[in-house]
């Protein structure tokens, strides 16, 4: 049998992060340092309207164009104000309150916790991203589990 | 290179008549390399006889500890050379932002677990953790990762002229995720292990003992063989046998592995099963070696 031939292996600190949000329903981005989206899991998918396989590995552009966050008037906010850049910058957990756009258009509020990721060999490879709609009742769906992720 | 098993047991020694035929002794693996010179992979149980068999006069010594449970390093205060005054033994670890590996390792080789003390230890040791990035002993790159296990582990690849070998005992890749639709690179030991020659590999348990010990930091048979097709593997050698799994026990595990990979489109003969003082040979096999002491 032939080896396939991927990209580079991500570090352990990262396979075990995606493993990790793959079997929880709280929503979750992963990100690179370099702030590429490298996983979202299905609790993600549910509130942005695609699952994670539909969309792939995400540039930084392209993901903030695509689902936010925006502010109060609907401009994207500045990556550096994010709680994902300011977890990489700080090397320290981040939150805030933001907006973001699902597939079909529609916007929620949600409540953003970020967290360095730092590796034992590759120091900070990336950061996880939590999140919870504000709104009670979606936020409720999603943090039981009780969602469908529309393929 | 020439692989010999010293050691292939997991979690805990388990001697007896219904286990001679794989052993009781726990993780301990001897490369000899092209070049003469002896690699040793942990230090199970399974070292104290190797030493045993090593020549008097062989003074360079090196291990490469994948991680510090207690079954790939019980052996280590059992080791004769670690008492010999001319012994020169460099032994590699897992770094940790805790302690330095000579400090992790003399919690175990140190009262009242023992009755000598690392500084006691006649020959001159050395611990060192292992590189970052690749080097060389005896001719052959070495490269060490961290993988999926309970608490800082590593797998190794050692790659000497034509051959390599990949050695993860203790490994759980498929924890929490199926392996078969994964991103290869989102695969522990993924990079160490594509297209080994001689993929050592953790095989625990069988498909039906794994849910009760999922998060164990051990594989399933299904898994390993799983993470042997997706890395190219050329051999795969079963390894860190389960306590409770007598020699018959393995004989099936073994017969249903090698079944399992023809069903995958391998070639069974490609799938063994470690058993102390079991040999294979990859590429070229050292032509200066030391004489070895029957033991």
């Amino acid at each position: 049998m032939r080896a396939e031939m991927p990209g580079p292996q991500k570090p352990l600190e990262l396979i075990l992060a995606r493993n990790l949000l793959t079997s929880v329903t709280t929503p979750a981005f992963l990100v690179a340092r370099d702030g590429t989206l490298l996983f979202y899991n299905e609790g993600a998918g549910a509130l942005i309207g695609r699952p994670f396989e539909d969309i792939g590995q995400l540039g930084i552009e392209e993901w903030t164009r695509r689902f936010g966050p925006f502010d109060d008037g609907g401009e994207p906010l500045p990556f550096a104000e994010l709680p994902l850049t300011r977890a990489l910058r700080e090397g320290r957990p981040a939150h805030d309150e933001l907006t973001v756009r699902s597939a079909d258009g529609v916007k929620h509020r949600i409540a953003a916790s970020a967290m360095p990721i730092v590796g034992a060999a590759s120091g900070a490879s990336g950061a996880m991203v939590i999140f919870w709609p504000v709104d009670d009742e979606q936020a409720r769906e999603v943090t039981t589990g009780r969602h469908e992720v529309s393929r | 290179m020439r692989v010999r098993v010293w050691g292939a047991r997991g979690s805990v020694p388990a001697p007896g008549p219904e286990m001679n035929r794989y052993g009781g002794n726990t993780s301990c693996v001897e490369l000899t390399l092209a070049s003469g010179e002896t690699l040793i992979l942990d230090a199970g149980t399974g070292i104290r006889t190797l030493g045993f068999s090593l020549p008097p006069d062989l003074a360079r010594i090196n291990i490469l500890l994948t991680h510090l449970h207690l079954d790939h390093i019980q052996g280590l205060m059992f080791f004769p050379p670690c008492f010999r005054t001319e012994s020169i033994i460099r032994i590699f670890g897992p770094s940790s932002p805790e302690a330095s590996l000579e400090a992790r390792i003399a919690r175990y080789i140190s009262a009242p677990l023992s009755p000598v003390e690392v500084r006691e230890l006649p020959c001159d040791v050395s611990f060192l953790d292992a590189p970052a990035t690749e080097w060389e002993i005896g001719g052959c790159t070495i490269r060490a990762e961290a993988v999926t296990h309970r608490g800082p582990t590593l797998g190794y690849r050692i790659t000497d002229r034509d051959a390599t070998v990949c050695y993860i005992p203790d490994h759980e890749p498929g924890l929490g995720t199926d392996l078969a639709e994964l991103g290869s690179e989102w695969i522990s030991g993924f990079d160490l292990a594509r297209e080994a020659d001689l993929l050592i590999h953790d095989c625990q348990y069988t498909d039906e003992e794994y849910p009760g010990h999922e998060g164990w930091g051990h594989s399933p048979v299904n898994d390993t063989l799983t993470f042997a097709s997706r890395v190219g593997a050329r051999r795969t050698l079963l390894f860190h046998h389960d306590p409770l799994h007598t020699d018959g026990f393995l004989d099936d595990l073994h017969r249903t592995a090698r079944r399992r990979w023809g069903e995958l489109g391998g070639d069974p003969e490609q799938i063994a099963i470690a058993a102390e003082r079991a040999e294979i040979a990859i590429g070229a096999v050292p032509a200066s070696a030391p004489a070895r002491l029957a033991v």
